[in-house]
């Protein structure tokens, strides 16, 4: 089953989404796939079957801790908030993609170098 | 709250997902979806549940053990839901694995060494002769002390097993008996059980009147007193003191012996081509066993040139103690092992096409896991787990016909087979039991797992399971049933092989009737019976007063029967021819015969006389001869009459009478070839140890009491030994063959009966499979025949190229057991084609019995299946 009109998440990138999600606030599994999708202007969707095992993963690293809570809605779920370390995580995951991002920018678009 | 921490997160990862689907499923109602749109619509956006949980459990880190719990409980399920099947397959894994650890369990049991310290250290020195082929023969006790001086062995013993009538009490009965020189118990260097072992001063004239038990003579003759150390036991009447008794393990020769020194005084013992002891000794230190060999070479030839009449081409040569004891177990161990290894392969074979059959009908079952978000390696990990949950079935279950299989090793109680006692189904043979169930499991649950390779969900979902059954897998199913055709050929061929050498060996006319004969031995100590005539008219009077015994209607003896190991090789020359090159001497065969031996045998007279009374100590030196002998040595001549000598030196002979040809037994197959046979008078060359044989018409055993009671009469002191009907002595010759005949026979009725069973489950397949296409075919005109040709050719093709494979294989691979057959060649062409006959009709039938049912498709009802 492929999503050819999607783009494919880089191979821990969904854990920087994660997190960076988390900040805006605790959410639970679904919440984090909507506002990713959201966020993203529905160009990214995190599969269930990689967002679940992402979010155990962070658990177990202790990025992330859970607890269950009622939505206002009223449903009971298991909600996801950062911790310290996640914190920490996220600020160097992001400045790594930064520095990425630009290499790869300036890679692709050579003529906005400054030489 | 920690005791289930499996089942705790399971929970919660559920109710993780429920919340997940509600909320998705309460948007898209908010979103103006009916509850039924949403909760489809959600489910599909989610994706495959399970394989959520499969890929977030992973991530927890002990998804190994859970899932093998998983796996486990899950085969447990497919195997109790199948129970045909499973029985099938776990029946024949407990006959492969258990007639395998049986096997194993005897070839354990032959290569434990003896307890002998430092054993790589000690050999058995055998007297090779590469000019006559000759090879492992003993030693005589000239060449013994020249060997000794070789500096070789810091210590050499020779022995000869020598039985010995003990009196106990008012009975006296014969032991086995070991006479060894000094140094033999120094070279085996074992301690006492009790008291001590021989030393120099027992090797004095006069003071060798000592002697050891044996442990289990100590127990079973003397009650395991200790005190019997010290007292006097009374040997071919004379008085013996027991010195020690040995540890229970000890290296035996024979059964429960008594050892006394061994002196090197009398004739024989000067003559140097006399070989007839066993040496053994222990490698001087530091000194390797190819250094010792080095030097025994160069004594060898430093002897022959010396002695060229008696060592012309001989060498001693050492082999290592435990390799002379096991070799005469090794082909026959290794024919075993390799056929039970057949008939496990071709147990695996089966099972794997049993498998294969399954996987088509599962493969529905396989696609949908595949299409759920099941990987390749988890429904390859599923079919592992099962088949292996049954292959270890049937390695427990292997324990029943191992149990069998060793009981009927253990009765055969065969002598090649060292330490048969010691053969015992423990957990080593258990663990030995699941290593091998587990990798046959591995082995045939391997299939499906490659079966589900190529599988392409998609696809085999539409075509509902037919596609995962396609041309790949029947060539695989093909390749199974040709290999185990083949290999049942191969095992078919080496039982016949066995079955006819048995056969031979025991049906075939011998050349004497034992039918009504019964034979016991006699053994008259010389120091009671020094002359070669007090010896002669001890067993003369026996004939005479044995004659008024009632039923018996004649009575002879020899000093050893054909179907005897025991052996009296000799040099023949001819007086009347020039002298020949002493490698030129052939060796044959002679025996020493008083009474009616032929009467009582029936050994048919065809020329000439018999021996008789009257052929005494000063009459002319006579023979009576066989007919190959006669052809042999007097070819185009009459024999009777021609004079011949044994050795260069001996005394002239005649022949006197020719008869029958009788059947050597053991010379036989040790020489392979005949040898001239020479049956000379008692009364010109006395036994002391002979062997009555009576005839008469009733139960041999009737005359059994009689003519003890006339030995006894004669000489109380005389035990009667070995007392046996003629029948059984020549079944006692051959229980090795009539073992290996039967297992070998066993598991190649069994390797049929799993081929069959090959056969006819790929052609029963193919029919059920092409159902449809036979109706078709039947509808538009093909005849039953057409369709029975159709499906019964490709079992055709199946057997035959497993047929041909199979026979080049049995041709290259019986030569293995050319040591243990008989009277038939190892590529015997009557055997194979019988085999090949039996093996052909066996799968055709199996091929035929589906394909029968093929042509009994009703058209109409094949056309509207499915």
């Amino acid at each position: 089953m492929k999503y050819q009109n999607r783009i494919e998440l880089l191979q821990g990138t969904l854990d920087m989404l994660i997190l960076q999600t988390l900040q805006w606030g605790n959410n639970h599994g679904y919440g984090i796939a909507n506002a990713i999708r959201a966020n993203s202007g529905e160009l990214l969707k995190v599969e269930t079957g990689s967002l679940y095992p992402a979010l155990h993963r962070l658990e177990k690293q202790g990025w992330v801790k859970s607890e269950w809570k009622l939505t206002e809605t009223g449903q009971r779920a298991k909600f996801y908030h950062l911790t310290a370390a996640g914190k920490k995580q996220l600020a160097s995951e992001h400045d790594r993609w930064t520095q990425l991002s630009a290499a790869i920018a300036g890679i692709m678009n050579p003529a906005a170098r400054e030489s | 709250m920690r005791f289930f921490p499996f089942r705790r997160r399971e929970n919660d990862l559920d109710a993780e997902i429920a919340a997940h689907l509600k909320m998705a499923e309460q948007d898209r109602v908010d979103r103006g979806e009916t509850t039924a749109q949403a909760r489809s619509g959600a489910r599909r956006e989610f994706g495959s549940e399970a394989l959520v949980k499969e890929t977030t459990r992973e991530v927890w880190g002990w998804n190994g053990l859970r899932s093998l719990a998983r796996d486990l409980r899950y085969a447990v399920r497919i195997v109790r839901k199948n129970p045909g099947f499973s029985a099938v397959v776990i029946a024949t894994l407990a006959l492969g694995i258990g007639a395998n650890s049986a096997i194993y369990s005897a070839m354990r049991a032959a290569l434990t060494p003896a307890p002998i310290p430092a054993m790589d250290r000690v050999a058995i020195v055998w007297t090779d002769n590469f000019k006559r082929g000759e090879h492992e023969f003993p030693v005589s006790a000239p060449d013994y002390l020249d060997w000794k001086g070789s500096g070789a062995f810091s210590s050499l013993a020779i022995f000869e097993q020598k039985g010995r009538n003990m009196r106990l009490g008012s009975r006296t009965e014969r032991l086995d008996g070991i006479n060894a020189t000094d140094g033999f118990f120094e070279t085996i260097a074992i301690r006492p059980l009790i008291g001590r072992v021989f030393g120099p001063q027992d090797s004095q004239p006069g003071h060798d009147d000592v002697a050891i038990l044996s442990y289990g003579l100590w127990r079973s003759r003397f009650a395991a007193d200790p005190a019997v150390v010290g007292s006097k036991v009374i040997l071919d009447g004379a008085a013996y003191t027991i010195v020690g008794v040995l540890p229970a393990a000890f290296p035996r020769y024979g059964k429960d012996p008594i050892y006394s020194p061994k002196l090197l005084t009398d004739a024989i013992d000067s003559d140097r081509g006399s070989r007839h002891y066993f040496a053994i000794g222990r490698l001087a230190p530091g000194l390797s066993l190819d250094a010792a060999r080095k030097r025994l070479d160069d004594l060898g030839t430093r002897l022959a040139a010396s002695y060229p009449m008696t060592n012309a081409g001989t060498t001693p040569r050492p082999q290592p103690l435990q390799e002379a004891f096991v070799q005469d177990a090794r082909t026959m161990l290794a024919v075993l092992f390799g056929a039970v290894g057949f008939v496990l392969l071709i147990a695996c074979a089966n099972i794997a096409n049993l498998v294969l059959a399954r996987g088509t009908s599962r493969a529905r079952e396989m696609t949908v896991r595949a299409a759920l978000g099941a990987s390749r390696w988890q429904l390859a990990r599923q079919s592992l787990t099962e088949n292996l949950l049954l292959a270890i079935a049937g390695g427990v279950l292997a324990m029943a016909p191992a149990a069998a299989a060793k009981t009927l090793i253990t009765t055969f109680s065969i002598e090649e087979l060292p330490n048969a006692d010691l053969i015992t189904l423990d957990w080593r043979v258990l663990v030995f039991n699941l290593i091998l169930s587990a990798v046959t499991g591995i082995v045939f649950g391997m299939v499906p797992a490659l079966q589900m390779r190529n599988v392409q969900v998609h696809e085999a979902l539409k075509s509902a399971g037919r596609a995962v059954a396609g041309g790949s897998h029947q060539r695989l199913r093909g390749l199974l049933v040709v290999s185990e055709v083949a290999l049942t050929l191969i095992l078919l061929a080496g039982a016949g092989l066995m079955a006819r050498t048995f056969l031979r060996l025991r049906a075939a006319y011998p050349g004497y009737d034992t039918r009504g004969v019964l034979t016991m031995k006699v053994a008259l100590p010389v120091r009671q019976y020094q002359s070669g005539d007090r010896q002669s008219g001890f067993f003369a009077r026996v004939m005479e007063q044995a004659a008024a015994v009632p039923g018996l209607r004649a009575i002879g003896a020899i000093d050893d029967l054909p179907t005897s190991d025991n052996l009296h090789g000799t040099g023949l020359t001819f007086p009347d021819r020039p002298e020949p090159r002493s490698e030129d001497i052939p060796l044959v065969l002679r025996n020493s015969v008083i009474g009616d031996y032929f009467h009582a045998m029936r050994v048919p007279l065809l020329r000439g006389r018999y021996l008789n009374d009257a052929d005494g100590k000063d009459a002319p030196r006579v023979a009576v001869i066989d007919e190959w002998t006669a052809n042999r040595f007097w070819p185009h001549q009459d024999a009777v009459g021609r004079p011949f000598r044994f050795g260069r030196r001996g005394a002239v002979h005649h022949v006197v009478g020719v008869v029958r040809n009788v059947d050597a037994g053991v010379a036989d197959t040790v020489f392979k070839g005949r040898l001239g046979h020479f049956y000379l008078s008692a009364w010109q060359e006395p036994q002391p140890v002979m062997t009555l044989v009576a005839r008469t018409d009733g139960d041999p055993l009737s005359l059994v009491s009689g003519i003890r009671d006339v030995v006894r009469r004669i000489d109380v002191d005389q035990p009667v030994f070995d007392v046996m009907t003629m029948s059984a002595v020549r079944a006692a010759g051959s229980t090795s063959q009539e073992l290996i005949s039967l297992l070998l026979g066993g598991f190649a009725a069994l390797a049929l009966v799993l081929a069959a069973i090959g056969i006819y489950g790929v052609v029963a397949y193919n029919v059920g499979r092409r159902t449809r296409e036979f109706g078709i075919r039947m509808s538009l005109g093909a005849q039953r025949s057409d369709v029975l040709r159709l499906v019964a050719g490709r079992s055709l093709v199946l057997a035959a190229t497993g047929i041909g494979i199979g026979l080049a294989g049995a041709y290259a691979l019986t030569s293995v057991m050319k040591d243990l057959l008989y009277g038939v060649a190892a590529t015997d062409p009557i055997t194979f084609a019988a085999v090949t006959v039996i093996l052909a009709a066996v799968t055709l039938l199996a091929g035929y019995l589906p394909a029968r049912r093929a042509t009994r498709i009703d058209p109409v009802l094949a056309l509207r299946e499915e």
